[in-house]
């Protein structure tokens, strides 16, 4: 079998584990999402009837066929993008929320996953570079110092300095509230502005990562020969250092950025919270506070549907970058 | 904008550079700037902190689900009088008034030349479809009216109610119940799972845009006190969904009303704009320690005297609401609001205060006396409790944690328990718990407060689900009282029966009240004035239920 035709089965049989993983871990908690709704309606003060759980296990959709037709209804809801209706939107479909979400969280925590990234690993290579140096200092116990805030902490002292002493940044949303998402000019400044918070602390707080990852790798390359040999031909410095060490140095670190690539879906359910962005991770928050099990059912199988992709991806661009793996 | 501020923005849009946001963040930095600042558009719009609905507000402007619709509904639709919570006050609104012919029937009758916003006019035959369709759909009947109705007729101008039995208080459920239109509601197929996106009303607003993040009402020229209303529009922008994020919210002074838990609310509050932002934080509650009167020696009233006399009060109110509010009376009525119910003969207007040699005495009359610092009672055991609340209410969790250092300080062994919510109530629903932290009254009318707390009617069996009288109290004398009470007309004869119900609280301890609960109000009279306040308490501060009617009537511009 081909490197290719393996990781190809191998992505199929992984993917249907996890999606009947999705399907059995709700169902293997204890407690069922009528009872969570019951507890709901009895907190409210009323009491609570057999007629009225009947009633609520006929809203819910709660089947009494056997666990197999489930299974197979499932996998067919699935298929057809069909999630149900979440008790925490009931206007509109799952599906419709979550679309919503989506691209919120894909531009917020993707633009600061690559940002972070790009930023950490030159970070990297200059710290490796100038290693036991003043520079390598700075850059390694900075980042240390910033990896040491707790992400939601360092979102609200960036929100209390910049947005509520000084006025720069609006505290929360997405957008000023009103508005409705378009594609004009003026809606995307008045987005960004709302995003630069959030960004900065995910970028500030997943900086030191892509640093150490880099810096650590680059003084494992500069003691190879190659590099040495460079040096001695007498290449210029910032040619070694790119060039040679760098590029070799940075297989590692695509591979962590693959994998980051695939969470970034999930989004960060603690800044998105803090700082109230309509996105996917502020929904996962909801959904979970709520007892939203078909929004909860469906978010998870975004997440892990999304890693497995993104994992799948990585092995085949390894394929390019490492001719050694193709056998 | 001054050289100085400039000079931030300039090392903020360098730092922008680096993030997601790019080099167009730098213009939007003013615009965040702008949006952070006061409320904008002058004293016609009015910028109430709106609902959480985070990360979408779910359109809803069903006035007979208060549980799902938006807090908006309140200024579309009218009942036919509010009832204020603090006092029990009626103010008319869809009808001028309301009698009981008998303790059994009582008429209101319905005010003439009210119109609905789409221009109908509005009749008695409104009222008498809304009290259908809530017999007709038991699932809008949230307050239970027809467990107390038997019918429901109209003659001219009145409508009559007939009550099951004499129950005068109920009157207040009644008037407060909001009337929809027949003419529109009448093809409405499942009115319970109706989200009403298009609300047409009686009162001073309508409907002006919806956004899953805002949404704003616009007055309603043709409202028959539209003389009354000031502002042309309320904005109801949604709350995040992050405690703290919130309360920067408030303090950056971007609400005229809003309604949040402030620390240090003198400085991080008013001290923000001191000579307009203003604060009103009245009891809205009682907060009391509950014991399960089911089980030794809880059952023995000496013991929970006991309790009673052990605890600090000030110091758990200092604890649980930073020192807002006061400790509560053990006469059950929150004090100011109800003073003229109190009973003048109680010491102190009910207020217990500690004392170790009178809880000796009273643990000793129940069995119980201090050996080697411990509380030990006839079986020689030493009196132990667990406090059971939810995790999240964090003022019930530092007042719980002071009554177990007070309660360890007299020789009992106490605990506390922190499930989530759902497990709370399942506890003190079914009678399991043995003692719990919980809310008492605040409804505004004293038989309400005490009928939900104390009628042997609702104390069900061990294991069997209760909403109300959760600690399982059953006397007869305080049935008979409560009956009495429901059954009053005239203020002599409620008074006599409030002051029965009061000593019972006071003798028995059913329920050990603590501290009051706070409704907090926080306001800015920049652009309006006419709050609620100490020195007129009209209404609670609560902008999430009806009082914003009652604020909207009061409200004159600044």
């Amino acid at each position: 079998m081909t490197y290719l035709t393996r990781k190809v089965v191998l992505f199929v049989i992984t993917l249907w584990a996890a999606i009947t993983l999705n399907f059995a871990l709700p169902r293997l908690m204890p407690g069922s999402p009528v009872d969570a709704a019951l507890a709901k309606l009895a907190s409210s003060g009323q009491s609570v009837t057999n007629a009225q759980r009947h009633a609520i296990e006929v809203q819910l959709g709660v089947p009494n066929t056997g666990l197999l037709s489930q299974y197979g209804s499932y996998l067919k809801n699935i298929a057809t993008l069909d999630f149900g209706t979440s008790y925490s939107f009931p206007s509109e479909t799952v599906a419709q929320t979550i679309g919503k979400a989506l691209p919120w969280t894909l531009v917020l925590v993707g633009t600061s996953t690559v940002l972070a990234f790009v930023i950490g690993t030159l970070l990297g290579v200059y710290a490796g570079w100038r290693r036991g140096r003043s520079a390598d200092s700075v850059v390694t116990l900075g980042s240390t110092l910033f990896a040491a805030f707790p992400p939601f902490w360092l979102g609200l002292l960036l929100l209390y300095v910049l947005a509520f002493n000084w006025n720069l940044f609006p505290i929360k949303g997405g957008y000023v509230p009103g508005a409705t998402p378009n594609l004009s000019l003026a809606f995307f400044g008045d987005a960004v502005s709302h995003s630069v918070l959030p960004g900065l602390t995910l970028v500030i707080t997943t900086l030191s990562g892509w640093v150490f990852g880099m810096r650590n790798n680059m003084i494992n390359t500069l003691g190879e020969d190659y590099v040495t040999f460079a040096e001695a031909n007498g290449l210029r410095t910032r040619t070694v250092a790119l060039r040679y060490a760098a590029r070799n140095a940075i297989l590692p670190n695509v591979t962590a950025f693959g994998l980051s690539l695939g969470a970034i879906i999930g989004g960060s359910v603690l800044v998105e919270g803090v700082f109230s962005y309509p996105g996917l991770g502020n929904l996962l928050y909801v959904a979970v506070t709520n007892h939203d099990f078909p929004l909860m059912q469906a978010l998870f199988l975004v997440i892990t549907l999304s890693m497995l992709v993104a994992i799948f991806v990585v092995d085949l661009l390894y394929v390019r970058l490492d001719p050694r793996i193709r056998q | 904008m001054t050289a100085h501020k400039y000079q931030r923005s300039a090392f903020v849009c360098a730092v922008a550079m680096l993030t997601a946001a790019g080099a167009s963040a730098c213009s939007g930095s003013t615009q965040g700037g702008a949006s952070g600042g006061a409320p904008a558009g002058g004293a016609a719009t009015l910028t109430i902190q709106g609902d959480a609905g985070n990360p979408a507000l779910v359109e809803n402007f069903n006035p007979l689900q208060p549980s799902s619709a938006l807090h908006g509904v309140n200024l579309i639709y009218e009942s036919m009088e509010i009832v204020s919570p603090i006092d029990g006050t009626f103010t008319p609104f869809l009808a001028t008034g309301n009698k009981f012919t008998d303790p059994k029937t009582l008429v209101f009758t319905i005010r003439q030349g009210a119109k609905w916003s789409d221009g109908k006019p509005f009749t008695p035959s409104d009222v008498v479809f809304t009290f259908n369709l809530l017999k007709k759909f038991p699932g809008l009947d949230g307050n239970g009216v027809w467990q107390h109705l038997s019918a429901i007729s109209t003659t001219g101008n009145d409508v009559t109610f007939t009550f099951n039995a004499p129950n005068v208080p109920f009157a207040s459920t009644i008037a407060q119940i909001p009337i929809v239109p027949e003419h529109l509601w009448t093809s409405v197929a499942d009115p319970v799972k109706f989200t009403n996106t298009k609300p047409i009303g009686t009162g001073p607003f309508t409907l002006g845009t919806f956004a899953p993040t805002q949404y704003a009402l616009t007055k309603n020229t043709s409202y028959w006190q539209a003389d009354k209303i000031v502002p042309a529009k309320v904005l109801f922008p949604a709350q995040a969904s992050n405690q703290s994020t919130n309360q920067l919210d408030v303090s950056s002074g971007k609400f005229d009303w809003a309604y949040n838990f402030l620390p240090d609310v003198k400085t991080t509050y008013v001290a923000r704009d001191p000579k307009h932002n203003i604060y009103w934080f009245p009891p809205g509650g009682t907060i009391g320690l509950y014991l399960n009167l089911t089980k030794a020696p809880y059952s023995d009233a000496n013991f929970r005297k006991g309790i009673s006399l052990s605890l600090n009060r000030t110091t758990i109110a200092d604890k649980a609401v930073n020192g807002y509010l006061g400790q509560a009376s053990m006469s059950g009525l929150i004090l100011p609001n109800l003073q003229k119910w109190l009973d003048p003969t109680l010491a102190n207007q009910g207020q217990v205060a500690q004392s170790a040699s009178a809880a000796t005495t009273a643990f000793a009359k129940a069995g119980y006396t201090l050996q080697g610092g411990k509380l030990i009672g006839k079986d020689g055991k030493q009196a132990s409790m667990s406090i059971v609340m939810p995790n999240n209410f964090s003022d019930w969790v530092a007042a719980a944690t002071e009554v177990t250092n007070e309660l360890k300080k007299v020789g009992m062994n106490v605990s506390t328990d922190l499930p989530q919510f759902a497990q709370y109530s399942q506890q003190i629903q079914s009678g399991t718990f043995n003692a719990a932290m919980g809310g008492f009254g605040g409804t505004g009318t004293p038989y309400t407060d005490f009928n939900n707390a104390l009628n042997s009617s609702f104390a069900a069996p061990t294991g069997k689900l209760t909403a109300n009288n959760f600690q399982r109290f059953k006397s007869p004398a305080v049935d008979q009282s409560l009956a009495a009470l429901a059954s009053a007309t005239d203020e002599s004869a409620q008074k006599q029966a409030t002051t029965q119900l009061e000593q019972a609280m006071y003798n028995q301890t059913p329920i050990v009240l603590l501290y009051y609960g706070g409704s907090w109000g926080l306001f800015s009279t920049k652009s309006f004035t006419g709050w609620p306040s100490a020195t007129d308490p009209y209404t609670l501060p609560t902008n999430y239920n009806n009082s914003l009617l009652t604020v909207l009537t009061h409200l004159k511009k600044s």
